[in-house]
C-alpha cells in the first residue's frame, strides 16, 4: 500500500545529501554548460573521469546511476551505431565487407533467440543487448560459406568513431549528471529549491510559491491516488472487466470503467482539498511564513568552488586549446 | 453573549432544493454540542456556513459577537477550526509536521514559533514521534488526529468535527471522541456533526436535523426522553435506550429488574 516511491529518490548519506537543493541544480546547470563547452573526446574522458570521482566521494553506488541511464541506453546505443556508419571523414580504421547470406541470417535469428532467452533469467539486459548488437556486426563479417544475396563495405572513419564516442560520452555525463540530482533528493526538495530558485520570477507575474504549492500537493496525492485506482480494479474487476487481457479495443474499454471513477473521485477529493485549505486559512498569493527553510552550508560553498572551478576549466579549454 | 449564534439562516445550492430552512440557535462557550442528522439533512452544509465556506443566501451567523461575512471570514477561521470526514483529504503538508504547520503558515506565524508548537500540539494528539512521516504511511485514525493538531495549533478555540468519525473504525474512533471530550474538558467549544446516536449522546446537548430544519435541540437527557424523535427523523434508537425497550417488552421483564436492583 505504500510501497511506492516517487521520483528517484534513494536515501542515503554522503555529501551529496547534505547538499541545498539550490546547490544541486545551480551546479548542474554550470557542469552541464561545461560539458557543452568541451572540444573532444579527450576532454570529455577527463570529464567522465572527475564525474566517477565525484559519485565515489559522494559514496553513490554506481549500480543505481547505471539503472538511471537505462531508459536512455536504446538511445545510446543507436546515435553511437549511427554515428559510426554515417560520419565518413577523416582516416579509414577499419574497412570490411558485411555478408548477407543463408548462414549469417540464419545465425542472426538464432542470436536473437538465444538474447531473448537469456533476457528472461537474466538481470544485465542492457549489456546482453550490447553483445547482441556487437554480436550481428561479427556474424556478418566472418560468415562466408555460402554465396551472398548481399554483401556492402561496412567502413569505420577515425572521425565516425571519434564523434560517436564524443556524443555517447557527452549524453553519458549528462544525463549522470540529472541521476544524481533526483537519485539524492527529495521531490519536496527539488520543489522548495525550484520555487527558490524561481522566485525572481515574481516580478513577471510568475507565482513560484503556487506553483511550489501544486507540485507539493500532487506529489503528496500520488500514492492517494495510486491506492484509489488499485481500490477500483479490485471492484471492477469483481464485476468481470479483465485489465490484463484482451484485444487493445477490449482493453481500452475496460481502462476507461477505471478512468471514469477516478477522475470524478478526483474532482469530489479536490473540492474537499479546498475547502479543507480555505477553512485553515489559506488565501492564494498571500504572504506565508515557511516550515522547511532551505539553508547553505559549508559543504555548499566547497561545491560552488568546485563547479566554477569545472566551469573555468571547460571555458580555458574552449578558448586555449 | 453565545459564542456561535445563527439567526434565521437559509441556504439552497441550487434553486429548488434548500438545504438549510430557517435555522436559528446559539451555542455558550465551551458546550459540548452535537448535530445529528441522517444524510441529506443538512448538517454538514450548515457546517459549512459556520466557517464561512458557504454563505447562506438568508440569515446572519456571528461568531463571538463578530458578523461572519467574506471580510470577516478571514479572522474567525482562527477561531473556528473544522475537521472534516475524509481524513486523506484534509491533509495538505507532505510530511505530518508540514500538515500541522500548514495552517499556521497562512497566519505567518514565525518559525521558531510554528516548531514549538507542532511539537507541542503532535504530542497532545500522541503524534509526536510521527514528524517525519509521510501521510500515506499513516492510518486514517492517525491522520485525523493530525488534523486535530493542526487546528489546535492555530488556536483555534472553536471546534467543528464534520462527521470526522464516520471513516475510522470503532476502536480508532472512541480513541477521537475522547480528544474531543478532554478537549470540551479543557475549555474548548466542541461541535460534533454525526448520524451515530450513540456518539451524539456523549454530548452535552443534541440538535437534531431534518430536511434542512432543526427538528429539536435540547440537554441529551431530555432528548434521550422522546423516543419518537429518534424513529421519526430515520435516526437509530441509542443502544441503551434499545436495549431498555426491549426489555420493557419482554416477559422476563420484572426478574431482570429485581437482578439489577439486587445488584
Amino acid at each position: 500500500m505504500n510501497s511506492i516511491i516517487i521520483g528517484q529518490y534513494i536515501p542515503g548519506k554522503g555529501f551529496l545529501y547534505r547538499l541545498d537543493p539550490r546547490t544541486k541544480m545551480i551546479s548542474i546547470i554550470f557542469l552541464m554548460v561545461s560539458v557543452f563547452l568541451l572540444q573532444n573526446v579527450y576532454q570529455l574522458f577527463i570529464a567522465f573521469g572527475i564525474g566517477i570521482l565525484v559519485l565515489l566521494f559522494g559514496r553513490i553506488s554506481l549500480l543505481k546511476v547505471i539503472k538511471g541511464l537505462k531508459p536512455i541506453f536504446l538511445l545510446l546505443i543507436f546515435t553511437f551505431i549511427f554515428q559510426i556508419a554515417l560520419n565518413k571523414s577523416g582516416d579509414v580504421v577499419s574497412d570490411t565487407t558485411m555478408h548477407i547470406n543463408l548462414y549469417s541470417i540464419g545465425a542472426v535469428v538464432l542470436a536473437f533467440v538465444i538474447w531473448r532467452i537469456l533476457v528472461r533469467f537474466n538481470k544485465l539486459k542492457m549489456l546482453l543487448f550490447l553483445v547482441f548488437v556487437v554480436g550481428i556486426y561479427f556474424i556478418f563479417r566472418y560468415i562466408t560459406y555460402s554465396p551472398d544475396f548481399y554483401s556492402f563495405q561496412f567502413t569505420i572513419y577515425e572521425k565516425g568513431l571519434e564523434m560517436s564516442a564524443f556524443v555517447v560520452v557527452r549524453l553519458l555525463i549528462i544525463i549522470t549528471l540529472t541521476t544524481i540530482l533526483t537519485l539524492t533528493t527529495k521531490p519536496t526538495d527539488l520543489t522548495q529549491g525550484m520555487e527558490s530558485l524561481l522566485h525572481p520570477l515574481k516580478k513577471i507575474g510568475f507565482n513560484s510559491e503556487e506553483f511550489a504549492l501544486i507540485i507539493s500537493i500532487s506529489l503528496r496525492y500520488i500514492p492517494t491516488i495510486f491506492d484509489e485506482a488499485q481500490k477500483i480494479m479490485l471492484a471492477q474487476a469483481s464485476r468481470g472487466a479483465d485489465f490484463s487481457e484482451g484485444k487493445l479495443k477490449d482493453k481500452l474499454k475496460q481502462i476507461v470503467s477505471l478512468l471514469v471513477p477516478m477522475f470524478i473521485i478526483a474532482f469530489i477529493r479536490s473540492e474537499e482539498l479546498a475547502d479543507a485549505m480555505e477553512s485553515r486559512n489559506f488565501v492564494p498569493g498571500q504572504k506565508r511564513t515557511r516550515i522547511n527553510i532551505l539553508t547553505f552550508s559549508i559543504v555548499d560553498v566547497y561545491t560552488f568552488v568546485f563547479t566554477l572551478l569545472c566551469f573555468a576549466g571547460a571555458i580555458v579549454a574552449k578558448v586555449v586549446l | 453573549m453565545s459564542i456561535i449564534s445563527v439567526q434565521d439562516v437559509s441556504f439552497a445550492y441550487n434553486d429548488d432544493h434548500e438545504s438549510l430552512k430557517n435555522i436559528s440557535f446559539s451555542i455558550e462557550k465551551g458546550e459540548w454540542i452535537a448535530i445529528l442528522g441522517h444524510n441529506g439533512s443538512g448538517k454538514s452544509t450548515l457546517a459549512k456556513a459556520m466557517v464561512g465556506l458557504i454563505e447562506p443566501q438568508v440569515g446572519e451567523i456571528f461568531i463571538d459577537s463578530v458578523k461572519l461575512n467574506e471580510e470577516t471570514s478571514y479572522d474567525l477561521r482562527k477561531k473556528v477550526g473544522i475537521v472534516f470526514q475524509n481524513p486523506d483529504n484534509q491533509f495538505v503538508g507532505v510530511t505530518v509536521r508540514d500538515d500541522i504547520a500548514f495552517g499556521m503558515e497562512n497566519l505567518s506565524i514565525p518559525r521558531e514559533e510554528m516548531l514549538e508548537r507542532i511539537q507541542f500540539y503532535a504530542d497532545k494528539v500522541e503524534m509526536g514521534a510521527y514528524l517525519d512521516k509521510q501521510a500515506s504511511n499513516l492510518s486514517g485514525g492517525q491522520k485525523q488526529r493530525v488534523a486535530i493538531a493542526g487546528i489546535l495549533a492555530m488556536r483555534s478555540d472553536i471546534l467543528i468535527f464534520d462527521e470526522a468519525t464516520s471513516m475510522l473504525d470503532p476502536y480508532t474512533r472512541n480513541d477521537i471522541l475522547e480528544y474531543m471530550k478532554s478537549l470540551n474538558k479543557e475549555g474548548f467549544t466542541v461541535i460534533m456533526i454525526t448520524h451515530d446516536v450513540n456518539e451524539a449522546i456523549q454530548a452535552d446537548r443534541i440538535m437534531i436535523m431534518n430536511q434542512g430544519r432543526i427538528i429539536a435541540f435540547d440537554k441529551t437527557e431530555e432528548i434521550l426522553k422522546n423516543q419518537k424523535l429518534f424513529i421519526e427523523n430515520h435516526l437509530e434508537l441509542p443502544i441503551a435506550l434499545e436495549i431498555a425497550l426491549k426489555i420493557d417488552k419482554s416477559e422476563y421483564r420484572d426478574k431482570i429488574w429485581e437482578y439489577a436492583l439486587k445488584k
